[in-house]
């Protein structure tokens, strides 16, 4: 083990012992927490860009406590966990919450987001991965109150009670799978999966994360809480929601999938959950009738889109999700910022164009990435994902139609909203946007726009993460050097 | 949505689950799990750790950093919970006193209580209990005389203070080990003889550090939730 | 291992895991038939004790020991310890969730004046059209809806 890798710990425990200590700092001043805060997530972008540059294909692995795997927890820092390390860190940069909504309360909750997050896609341990899961979680669930706003406690219970009930799924499926393997360490349960999860316990444990899991990764049947809440929290906190936290439970479930549940049944019935996610996803967003509520319904099903990538075999499913992942990450929380501003129904954006033309500008080119038109990012991800799924054939084929035929509900919702930014407005205009209300938007534009001019190096650099994280057999040989 | 047709749903996924569950525990081996990692630990835990009680090996040496994790969540909740109430009604309710018997048996036990509390943190690596039991002890002396008299608040100051430097303990004894080229959270100090009260090294500094924590988050939450919950 | 012993694990078993699916069944039941927001929340609370009753009865063996060590002696045979310290996890895990749970709960029944899930509900799908007309005019982010007094104090 080189010291290089102890250094793995520290885009958890740096911004945690922030979040410890930001309620002394407060004492001299909330601006110093709010400063501390983002020193720390800067910390953390940098750190997550420092792992992606140290570790090639070989990952960076340490034993923590010194207590050698699967004794001990170990985290496993490959391209793939340094990547969303680095993605929640800016996430939370970009998003960092307004002083009015929770102050020094939510900087520390955000920092904690950030802590867990982390945890959660560097832990190799199934176990270990619930606790952060279960940070993340209820950091989330104070951060989704901590508008004021009077719909918010009743939707940050309801999220509450659903995300409790998952989590006491998934609780059930790590003591099934401990139940059957005697072990908790990923690496371990890989080795040992095929001889002792094979059958239907391990079917029924993969069910039950899924499900478990399933709740912050906006997956059907248990994503009720997504309108609700993105509808009540405040903007910064759907956007980071949304945009970010929904990956990190993506990224465990491809954990999981690579490592442990190959069994085709598996596979399938993740399918078909991702299928009906879609779906559901797209047509609740096409009867929606407020902006907020038509992205919350469209972030579903991007998820969908997300989980469908990650059922297609090899590196080409994980890198599909990943592109299609990253891609949602920067457009989604864009078209919040927008959301904030224009509410009410759909029919009070018109005129929309004329006042705030940034903004319409702005939006469409975002729904023109998203629905995915060359020569925009979306349009790559959208390709890898119907590229992988035509070339494995048979029920892909049908889940790339029905992919297909998603696009086109989402491009008749999206140019419906174009539309009627266009049209002369009748009554009430809608919001102006001061600079400050639509910066974050804007760079996340800039963002898609320079993506789309290096679409080749970040397609070449994602390969070389997906290929790594698809690798099971190095992350078993990583782990557990002497048990092979 | 609504109505029966919501309740038969739920109770017809409600026999799923159960029939489902049943069939599942039915088919596992009861008492004889594979054990793979648990007897590994047992038989190396009182040499890596010098812990006579394996739970708090586990806990604090093996997967001590499920316990910083879980120490993290009691104060995520606590962060979260103040927030919520931040903006709530201040309890228009009037505060009943306790009565002449609550407040005697506050005043009594406040100490007991307390020595409790400390002798459970810092038996943790030999006995039964450790920080979060004793934790919760210690909470409870300080939420005991709250509710004999409600109208003298809780230090929230002091206890945020504590709860403060307890998290940071934790972390910074993680982070020490890392100096000298060690993994975090790596044991370090004399592990002493096994079944001492002071033994198996720097253990029973990260558990008083939880019991710190613990025991200052839970009475603050606890006595957030009744400057508050007067009025509902 | 005595064939009494092997007797017993197996009543033992059934009971403990009998005894898991129990709880998590009524506590599931107690979320769904009623619609007060508490016994949600009480059965929240059954739920998880069952999974910890399920999660601690894995490690169970017969005729073994407590995991602790006395007076020097290590041969004896143990229970597992591992899930003993998962479930000592999961229950402080439990208790933050269920506090911050109670603290909505207070914030829910001041703000609406009712714990009944289906009134709840109704406030939540309620259209914002109802409460305002197109776009917002003049606060920032919650024009939507009336704004009761924001956590902002720290």
């Amino acid at each position: 083990m080189t010291s290089g890798a102890n250094t793995l710990v520290l885009p958890i425990v740096l911004p945690l012992l922030g979040a410890f200590l930001l309620p002394l700092v407060a004492r001299f001043g909330d601006g110093l927490a709010r400063a501390l805060g983002i020193v720390l997530v800067v910390v953390n972008i940098f750190l997550g860009w420092t792992l992606w540059s140290a570790v090639g294909t070989e990952a960076a692995v340490t034993a923590l406590g010194g207590f050698e795997a699967p004794l001990g927890i170990v985290l496993y820092g490959d391209r793939l966990a340094a990547l969303f390390v680095a993605v929640l860190a800016v996430g939370a940069l970009i998003f960092w919450p307004r002083a009015e909504h929770g102050g020094v309360k939510a900087y520390t909750l955000t920092l904690l987001l950030v802590a867990g997050g982390s945890g959660l896609v560097l832990s190799g341990d199934l176990f270990n991965i619930f606790v952060f899961y279960e940070i993340v979680a209820v950091a989330s669930y104070g951060l989704a109150a901590s508008s004021g706003d009077k719909a918010g406690f009743g939707a940050a219970l309801r999220y509450l009670v659903l995300g409790a009930l998952g989590s006491s799924l998934v609780l059930i499926g790590i003591g099934l799978v401990y139940a059957a393997a005697g072990t908790l360490n990923l690496a371990d349960i890989a080795r040992l999966a095929p001889e002792k999860l094979s059958g239907t316990t391990g079917l029924a444990a993969f069910l039950l994360l899924v499900l478990g899991f399933g709740v912050k990764a906006e997956l059907f049947p248990v994503n009720t809480w997504v309108p609700e809440v993105y509808a009540a929290a405040p903007m910064r906190v759907t956007a980071i929601l949304a945009g970010v936290v929904s990956k990190l439970a993506m990224v465990v479930i491809l954990r999981l999938l690579v490592l442990v549940f190959h069994d085709p049944a598996a596979i399938s019935l993740l399918m078909a959950v991702a299928i009906v996610t879609i779906v559901a996803g797209e047509f609740a967003a096409y009867r929606a009738s407020d902006l907020n509520r038509t992205f919350a319904y469209s972030s579903i099903a991007q998820l969908g889109l997300v989980a469908l990538a990650l059922t297609i075999p090899a590196t080409a499913g994980i890198l599909a999700a990943i592109a299609v992942a990253l891609h949602h990450a920067v457009v989604k929380p864009a078209f919040f910022v927008i959301a904030a501003k224009w509410r009410g129904p759909l029919a009070g954006l018109a005129g929309g164009a004329r006042v705030a033309p940034a903004a319409a500008g702005l939006f469409v080119l975002l729904a023109l990435s998203i629905i995915g038109i060359p020569p925009l990012p979306g349009f790559w991800a959208k390709l890898v994902l119907l590229g992988g799924a035509f070339d494995a054939g048979g029920a892909y084929a049908f889940a790339a139609a029905v992919v297909l035929a998603a696009t086109v509900v989402e491009a008749a919702y999206l140019f419906r909203v174009v539309a009627r930014i266009w049209q002369p407005a009748a009554g009430a205009k809608p919001a102006h946007f001061a600079f400050s209300d639509l910066s974050p938007a804007l760079l996340l534009g800039v963002i898609l726009i320079v993506a789309t001019l290096f679409v080749a190096p970040i397609g070449t650099a994602l390969s070389g993460a997906a290929a790594s994280a698809a690798d099971a057999g190095s992350y078993v040989a990583r782990v557990l050097p002497g048990r092979m | 949505m609504h109505g029966y047709g919501r309740t038969t749903a739920s109770l017809l996924f409600l026999a799923g689950l159960v029939v489902m569950l049943y069939a599942l525990f039915q088919a596992l081996p009861f008492g004889a799990a594979p054990m793979q990692v648990g007897q590994e630990i047992v038989s190396r835990a009182p040499g890596e750790t010098g812990a006579a009680n394996i739970v708090t090996a586990i806990l604090l040496g093996y997967r001590g950093f499920d316990t910083l994790g879980e120490v993290t969540i009691l104060f995520v909740a606590a962060t979260a919970a103040g927030l919520i109430l931040s903006g709530a009604g201040a309890g228009d309710l009037p505060k009943a006193p306790g009565g002449f018997i609550l407040k005697a048996a506050a005043d009594l036990l406040f100490p007991f209580l307390v020595v409790l509390g400390a002798y459970i943190i810092l038996h943790g690596h030999l006995t039964p209990g450790g920080g979060f039991q004793g934790g919760a002890i210690m909470a409870a002396a300080f939420f005991i005389p709250l509710l004999a008299s409600p109208t003298s608040p809780l230090n929230h100051s002091t206890a945020a203070l504590v709860e403060g430097f307890a998290g940071t303990a934790f972390i910074v004894i993680g982070l020490a080990s890392l100096m000298w080229g060690e993994a975090f959270l790596t044991p370090f100090l004399g592990k002493g003889t096994l079944g001492d009260l002071f033994s198996a090294g720097s253990l029973p500094l990260l558990y008083l550090a939880i019991g710190l924590k613990v025991g200052s988050e839970l009475a603050g939450l606890m006595a957030r939730i009744v400057e508050v919950g007067g009025k509902s | 291992m005595s064939p009494d012993a092997l007797l017993v694990a197996e009543y033992l078993g059934r009971a403990l895991y009998g005894g898991a699916i129990l709880l998590i069944a009524i506590g599931i039941y107690a979320m769904v038939a009623r619609y007060n927001l508490m016994r949600v929340l009480l059965g929240l609370a059954l739920v998880e004790s069952g999974v910890n009753l399920f999660l601690v009865a894995i490690g169970f063996r017969p005729e073994a020991a407590a995991p602790i060590i006395v007076g020097g002696v290590t041969d004896v045979p143990m229970v597992d310890p591992l899930p003993q310290a998962l479930v000592l996890t999961a229950i402080v895990i439990g208790v933050g969730v269920l506090a911050l749970a109670a603290a909505l709960l207070i914030r829910v029944k001041e703000t609406y004046g009712t714990l009944d899930t289906r009134e709840v509900a109704k406030f939540l799908a309620a259209e914002p059209a109802d409460a305002a007309p197109a776009a917002g005019t003049a606060v920032a982010g919650t024009p939507a809806r009336e704004t009761v007094n924001a956590g902002s104090a720290s």
